[in-house]
């Protein structure tokens, strides 16, 4: 039978012939977990199995994503816990010195089209943009994962997104993610599996891609894959690839002309609270954020260079590259260069502002615009007001200390 | 698994900060964690003074969304309700509820529409039947392997008792 992404991955790594609906058994190619939640997977683990170790130690990462270096002795409590797990078990550790984990767990070659990977952050889907079937689990998940290298998975429908034309200048993939959960809204896709096709998808390197898998989540849906092409093959050195078979069947098909698009925004405080940054012009802002997994590569911050570059921020602004080896390749090209002088305030590669509890909390009553994938209530600060932009966005604001649209700039 | 119960109802997009708000996330007694379930719902109060042991949850589109956190359906456990039937549930909560041992079922939107609170509702998980008033109602079953796990009470004691 003629399979979606999904079915073949699920096929194969479960051995049956798995079809929409059915609930198998799927083996693991990795398992990750963090250092927010991995300390309960560890204790959790120790508890339930004590005579077991984990099933591949080769297949298990753990990687700090939040807290790092460490704010607090609790925190550092818990990444002493992960280390010793790590050297008992013999498992890949990433320290403070590395970033986010997904985004790690691709530049280390730990993930290829069509693995099966599982963690416990909500947006390993992100991972779908190179063709890997990557989710975001609970503890008990994980525990039983680390011990057996299997988890039951209901086999999700598929539905197609296609997106075609040429995006405006200034409209950035967030801009195309955010008009796509507009229209879906946050429950859109829940349960389902995503293909994005179209000629703007194949134009997008690894950046856009994994900006547009990465809101997926943001809409419930479980996964948004995109097929492997020779550009990403390139970019990554994949010798691996997956695509759906031609006359795959999806549940249902959407086609989107991206021509239209503007520079959108989600108000708070909800991701589809979505309008056109032109609509809330001159709204006075109080900080700025540039990084998450969402938006936190090199490209991102090459696109925020192109405003940033010999002008000054009016508001505050931090800016948090995605992984260490993102921080060295804007080291070399000048770009951290350009926005120490602009003002902008550059920690070590991290979560950063996606979360609480990183340097950087809003105030009660003070906005923040932010490139990251959330504005739920409080999620930076009590009373703080989230807004979701793209990176070009981002900067035109920061230098204006306003929401300002991008264009003026181009 | 026959359960039955009395029931307390909920409205669409019940997530996971009001089925267990945010603050209480360091708690690691499960008894305690209990007592707070459902503490950020707007128009529910006292609800862990009220509820009593064996009662279930009837509740509308979209519940349990938010974080991957298992504190939610740790906490209704916990708080004495025993099962909870949505008209959809967020997938991470879907899964938590199950690998805990929380039975859960989908529910149409007409059986849900017939059932109010305090109503007496009996449930089977494993044919879908519920019985409400004297009137039958069906559920979404659950998959075989969904409720194999309900019935060892949970994914660990599932692998412990039938995988390993
Ligand atoms: S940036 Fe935010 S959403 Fe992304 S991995 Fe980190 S915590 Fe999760």
């Amino acid at each position: 039978m003629s399979k979606t992404i999904i079915e073949k991955i699920i096929s194969r790594a479960s051995g049956k012939d798995a079809k929409v609906g059915e609930r198998v058994w799927v083996k693991l190619d990795l398992v990750a977990m963090r250092d927010f939640g991995g300390p309960n997977v560890v204790l959790d683990f120790r508890k339930h199995f004590p005579q077991r170790h984990v099933y591949d130690s080769k297949k298990v990462a753990i990687t700090f994503d939040l807290h790092i270096p460490p704010r607090n002795e609790k925190v550092a409590k818990n990444q002493q816990i992960l280390r010793g797990f790590a050297a008992e078990e013999g498992v890949h550790l990433f320290d403070i010195n590395t970033g986010i984990g997904q985004h790690i767990l691709l530049e280390h070659g730990l993930i290829k089209p069509g693995s099966v990977v599982v963690g416990t952050d909500s947006h390993m889907n992100l991972l779908g943009a190179v063709g890997s079937f990557a989710t975001g689990v609970g503890t008990t998940d994980i525990v039983s994962g680390l011990a057996l290298g299997k988890l039951w998975f209901r086999v999700p429908p598929t539905i197609k997104i296609i997106l075609e034309g040429r995006p405006q200048n200034g409209v950035l993939p967030k801009d195309v993610i955010l008009y796509l959960l507009k229209f879906f809204k946050t429950d859109g896709l829940n349960y389902l599996a995503v293909e994005f096709f179209g000629e703007y998808v194949e134009s997008l390197p690894l950046s856009g891609r994994i900006t547009l898998a990465s809101m997926i989540t943001e809409m419930s849906g479980k996964i948004g894959f995109i097929a492997t092409d020779m550009r990403i093959k390139k970019e990554l050195s994949f010798t691996e690839d997956i695509s759906p078979d031609p006359d795959a069947t999806y549940m249902k098909e959407y086609r989107f002309d991206i021509s239209k698009i503007e520079p959108l925004i989600a108000l708070p405080h909800s991701p589809d609270n979505v309008v056109a940054v032109s609509e809330v012009e001159g709204t006075q802002i109080d900080e700025v954020f540039m990084g998450s997994c969402t938006n936190g590569r090199e490209d991102d911050f090459r696109m925020a260079r192109n405003i940033i570059k010999d002008r000054e921020v009016k508001v505050r602004t931090i800016a948090v590259p995605a992984t260490h080896s993102v921080m060295i390749n804007l080291l070399k090209e000048g770009i951290i260069t350009d926005f120490a002088y602009a003002g902008i305030v550059i920690p070590n590669p991290s979560c950063a502002l996606c979360t609480t509890g990183h340097p950087g909390i809003l105030a009660p009553g003070e906005k923040l615009l932010s490139t990251s994938n959330r504005n739920y209530v409080g999620k930076i600060g009590k009373g703080g007001l989230i807004h979701l932009v793209s990176p070009l966005t981002a900067a035109a604001s920061a230098v204006e200390g306003k929401i300002t649209d991008p264009r003026r700039f181009l | 698994m026959k359960l039955s119960g009395n029931v307390w109802k909920f409205g669409d997009d019940i997530d996971t900060d009001q089925i267990y708000p945010g603050k209480y996330l360091p708690l690691t007694d499960k008894k305690e964690m209990g007592t707070h379930a459902f503490e950020g719902v707007p128009d529910i109060k006292d609800f862990s003074a009220k509820v009593r042991s064996g009662d279930i949850a009837i509740a509308g589109r979209n519940f349990g969304s938010g974080s991957s956190r298992e504190h939610a359906p740790i906490a209704i456990r916990e708080s004495g309700i025993q099962a909870v039937l949505a008209i959809s549930f967020s997938r991470i909560f879907y899964r938590n509820a199950i690998n805990i041992g929380l039975p859960i079922m989908e529910i149409d939107i007409d059986t849900y529409n017939s059932i109010t609170q305090g109503d007496k509702i009996e449930i089977d998980t494993e044919t879908g039947e519920l019985r409400v008033n004297g009137k039958s109602f069906k559920a979404f079953p659950l998959s075989g392997l969904e409720h194999d796990i309900l019935v060892h009470n949970g994914l660990i004691n599932y692998i412990k008792e039938v995988m390993l």
